[in-house]
């Protein structure tokens, strides 16, 4: 296999972002993320009324946190993180 | 013309079709194993996409999460936070990989991880997990398959039949012309099973409720049950809901046909640009499987099966012609994602054991025709476990993806550098942690205090892992700075291509 790369003699973790985009791109996902669990989904949100645009609450709640989780996607990869 | 000649007929116009295709790809191809098993690292975005949304959704998607909607209620919504996820990880662990298996020659995950901690021990267990936990899916897929042509022709093909008839096609025009003539046919099988879902959905809508609105109104005075959590029969407790979103992300991520995609794609940036958008296509098809499961608790409300709502209703209530596209759009989803683990079994089978330990130093042609052999006892293993045992399909997957996840602390610890190495008797012994505590929390005391037990297994297994590796050798400087080092540089360096 070929091995021309540059070693990396002291690492850096890769667990946390080192830029400002990718920060705010991680911590907004995960934000997202966090808005379709438990426990705001077993409480806060899991009613039927009030209906939005014909859906019942929970399920519209849901769309649009999937929704907002994909336009953070789309930010990063516009924003080149 | 009898409705069920109809949609027979047109299943097996698309069979032909799809056999078709791999006789083509077979002409474009070439004789080598990189082109036969990573489709010459050079898949492009459309190609790229469909592949793996069509691979990502299943007869799962067709059958599992309509019965899932019709016997649980509007929880199984849920499916759309792992789609999501799932968006995250191609973007993020996805375009590493890549970097790495591009750099290094990677073929399979096994040799992924096997050269970052130089261990062979390491790279049979991967290789093993990697095809005992698919070979379940294999047995999903097929099963869903039997279902829809054993429905579509009204039982006159039986279930055992129909499921050998499409397993042995798929594995047929793989077995001519490799991952092309999967990617090939997965492009035609992600467009058909996208467009089915959403016409015979709404067409079953319209017909039985007058439109989605009046769908959820009746709902609400007939099933409220139904439109919350955790539905009828209690089973989307919190617990569960994030168990199965780490195991139907992480889980099916971690599967060898998955990964083995993230390795054939041509740039980081078509990752990248698939991680931000095949959400909105996976995320999506759930929401005519919704109306499709929920719809079908009001109508049809004593199923004995509850996987098999769409096709009732669509025998039901659709054209016969409908019917069969649908039915066929059907096919395609279950197919889709069977040939890529029969894909993924080959060439994990012949690369990182036949290869690299029955019979090493042989011809590329030797390789591939092994392969293509050990597609044929793929087929035969997964058709005696589709008929011998028969359950409930979105047990299995989850089974299946509980079981690939226990790779994620060894990926991870070759794919994110960070001061403290995971070892190679760390990652090891994590694993059979990992799977001893997925057997025991699903199968002795199931989902102790209500937790899935792909978090039980998971905690346990990054506990172990961490544990163990604080005191046992860590993988040789030359492979971690080398490794590392590539991705660092393609992280924050210049960049992937």
């Amino acid at each position: 296999m070929p091995t021309t790369v540059t070693p990396m003699k002291v690492p850096r973790s890769h667990f946390i972002p080192r830029t400002r985009s990718g920060r705010r791109a991680t911590v907004a996902f995960l934000l997202a993320l966090a808005l379709s669990q438990p426990p705001i989904v077993h409480g806060l949100v899991n009613r039927i009324e009030p209906w939005i645009l014909g859906m019942p609450f929970l399920f519209a709640y849901l769309l649009a946190a999937y929704l907002v989780g994909i336009a953070v996607l789309v930010w990063a990869l516009r924003k080149g993180v | 013309m009898e409705p069920w000649v109809i949609s027979t007929g047109l299943i097996f116009i698309y069979l032909l079709a799809t056999i078709a295709i791999g006789i083509l790809a077979n002409r474009k191809g070439s004789a080598n194993m990189e082109d036969f098993f990573l489709y010459g690292r050079q898949a492009g975005l459309i190609v790229l996409y469909l592949t793996v949304v069509a691979t990502f959704h299943s007869a799962f998607a067709f059958l599992g999460s309509g019965g899932f909607f019709y016997t649980h209620g509007i929880g199984f919504w849920m499916a759309g936070t792992w789609t999501v996820l799932v968006g995250a990880i191609t973007y993020t662990l996805g375009t590493r990989i890549w970097a790495v298996g591009r750099k290094f020659g990677y073929i399979t995950p096994a040799d992924m991880i096997a050269d970052f901690y130089q261990s062979e021990p390491v790279r049979v267990i991967v290789a093993l997990v990697s095809v005992l936990f698919t070979l379940i899916y294999i047995q999903v897929q097929a099963q869903g398959l039997g279902y829809i042509l054993s429905v579509a022709t009204g039982d006159r093909i039986s279930f055992e039949l129909a499921s050998l008839i499409l397993l042995v096609v798929a594995a047929g025009y793989l077995v001519v012309g490799g991952l092309r003539a999967v990617y090939w046919t997965d492009v035609i099988q992600g467009i058909w099973m996208y467009v089915a879902v959403w016409a015979g959905s709404l067409v079953i809508t319209y017909r039985l409720f007058g439109g989605p609105v009046e769908l959820w109104r009746r709902l609400a005075a007939e099933r409220p049950d139904l439109l919350s959590l955790p539905g009828p029969e209690g089973f989307f407790t919190p617990g569960i809901w994030v168990g199965m979103t780490i195991a139907l992300s992480f889980g099916i991520i971690f599967q060898p046909h998955m990964m083995i995609r993230y390795f054939t794609a041509a740039s980081s940036r078509t990752l990248k640009i698939l991680g931000a958008t095949t959400p909105i296509y996976l995320m999506t098809l759930f929401i005519p499987a919704a109306f499709v499961g929920l719809g079908g608790a009001l109508i049809l409300p004593d199923l004995a099966s509850p996987d098999r709502v769409f096709p009732e209703l669509l025998f039901r209530y659709a054209p016969p012609w409908l019917t069969g596209l649908i039915l066929a759009g059907a096919t395609a989803a279950a197919m889709s994602t069977l040939d890529s683990i029969l894909h993924s079994n080959m060439t994990v089978l012949t690369r990182d054991i036949y290869q690299r330990y029955a019979a090493p130093g042989r011809s590329q042609k030797h390789y591939l025709t092994f392969g293509r052999g050990v597609v044929v006892v793929l087929l035969v293993v997964g058709w005696f476990l589709t008929v011998y045992n028969l359950d409930f399909l979105v047990t299995l997957v989850t089974l299946s993806g509980a079981g690939a996840l226990q790779l994620m602390p060894a990926v991870l610890g070759v794919c994110y550098p960070r001061r403290r190495l995971h070892t190679a008797a760390g990652v090891i012994a994590g694993i059979a942690a990992g799977l001893a505590t997925l057997y025991v929390t699903r199968v002795v005391f199931p989902q102790p205090l209500g937790l899935h037990e792909a978090v039980w297994s998971l905690v346990v297994n990054f506990a172990v892992t961490i544990v163990v590796s604080r005191f046992t050798k860590p993988p040789p400087a030359e492979a971690v700075e080398r490794i590392h080092g590539e991705v660092e540089r393609f992280v924050y360096g210049s960049g992937g291509a």
